[in-house]
């Protein structure tokens, strides 16, 4: 670069050529002065070299073009440097070469605390994760378990309407005197020793409620509804056990025949429905045991 | 005129575009600025002077870089790398300031 010392060329120069002599004589005092500054030895002192050209030369003479193009390049340099310096600002922001070791250290320990923390707390969340996909999994095994008690029970107590394979028995009217209902009941419990899921006897659902009684009139009364003869008996079980509990020698399909005098139809079918539904009971006293 | 639209050019780039500077650019990329950001000075202080030359100008802003750059490499090769580089930084940095003082002395006259 150029240093110091070098000014006789820019204004001097444009001198008219009158004072050449003294212009000579300026530029060799400067030249003596420069060499002596190049020898020098204090600390910060460069070597400065004359430049043998004639100052100011252009890259291509002069002209619009030629200030054009030097405009040009140095707008593309000036543009290189502050690029440079803008990427090397945005480099130093994420490089740890400028650190000092303590900075470093200091670095390092925060870094790995946070990663500490950072594990501890996914091992926390990951517990969590585990517990709730377990609790999932059992309400959805609760919910499955609840589905299949509600049908079962449901089935049991009397709140859905059933269907299936069973017997349809039919019960004239006793001809010797009227059915009376520990027979009928009888019949019911021999249903339900060979099998029977579902009873039900005229209109009403047979459940572990169930209680028939008779009025005055001999009339049958089944949980307060009055059966009308024919007493139709329908019943879900397997058809043949059932057949053969009713109509077993001796049983009480023989004894109803016998005793009362009335006619006992049983009559097997694949598809036996039972419409009739009770509400659940409200329990007034007991409740599940935990 | 040229040198201020050129580097208002080149940080609005800097900032907008952020490359990802090669990792064997890296150690020799402060020394590059700081090399061109001198050139860039002597420049002034030559334009101060009414001397200023764009050929020169160009020829020293590539020297320099290239130079301060030719250095590093060779500190790094001998094992001396970041020495070397202080003392180019120093360098470069006496330049700046002398370069600075010298302009300082155009502007005010004193």
């Amino acid at each position: 670069m150029r240093m110091a010392g070098m000014r006789r060329d820019g204004r001097d120069g444009r001198r008219n050529g009158g004072e050449t002599r003294d212009d000579t004589v300026t530029r060799m005092k400067a030249h003596v002065e420069a060499e002596e500054r190049n020898d020098d030895l204090a600390t910060g002192s460069f070597p400065q070299v004359g430049r043998a050209g004639n100052g100011k030369r252009s890259l291509a003479g002069s002209g619009l073009r030629a200030k054009l193009l030097s405009s040009t390049l140095v707008v593309l340099m000036c543009a290189l440097l502050g690029f440079g310096y803008m990427t090397q600002i945005n480099n130093t922001q994420s490089t740890y070469e400028t650190l000092s070791e303590d900075e470093l250290v200091r670095l390092i320990n925060e870094t790995s605390n946070q990663a500490q923390l950072l594990e501890q707390r996914k091992n926390e969340l990951s517990s969590q994760l585990s517990s709730l996909k377990a609790a999932a999994d059992q309400r959805e095994q609760a919910e499955k378990i609840a589905k299949q008690n509600e049908e079962t029970s449901g089935i049991i107590s009397g709140r859905l309407p059933a269907q299936g394979e069973g017997v349809v028995i039919t019960i004239t009217r006793g001809t010797k005197q009227n059915i009376d209902a520990a027979s009928l009941f009888t019949l019911i419990e021999e249903l339900r020793n060979a099998g029977a899921e579902v009873i039900s006897v005229g209109d009403v659902r047979v459940v572990t409620s169930t209680s028939i009684t008779a009025d005055a009139d001999g009339n049958l009364i089944c949980d307060g509804v009055t059966l009308d003869t024919p007493y139709m008996i329908r019943a879900i079980g397997n058809p043949a056990d059932l057949q053969n509990a009713v109509n077993i020698a001796g049983g009480i399909g023989s004894r109803l025949k016998v005793m009362y005098g009335s006619r006992v139809t049983v009559t097997q079918s694949d598809d036996v429905t039972i419409d009739a539904v009770r509400d659940p009971a409200t329990y007034k006293y007991a409740k599940a045991a935990q | 005129m040229a040198a201020v639209l050129g580097l208002i050019i080149g940080v609005v780039i800097g900032v907008f575009v952020q490359p990802d500077i090669p990792v064997w650019v890296q150690p020799y990329l402060p020394i590059m600025v700081v090399a061109a950001l001198d050139a860039l000075l002597g420049a002034a202080r030559a334009y101060f002077e009414r001397r200023f030359s764009d050929r020169v100008f160009i020829i020293s802003f590539f020297a320099n870089v290239i130079t301060a750059t030719l250095l590093v490499l060779l500190g790094n090769q001998l094992g001396v790398g970041s020495q070397l580089q202080t003392a180019v930084i120093v360098v470069l940095g006496i330049r700046i300031f002398s370069n600075v003082s010298a302009i300082r002395r155009f502007i005010f006259r004193s």
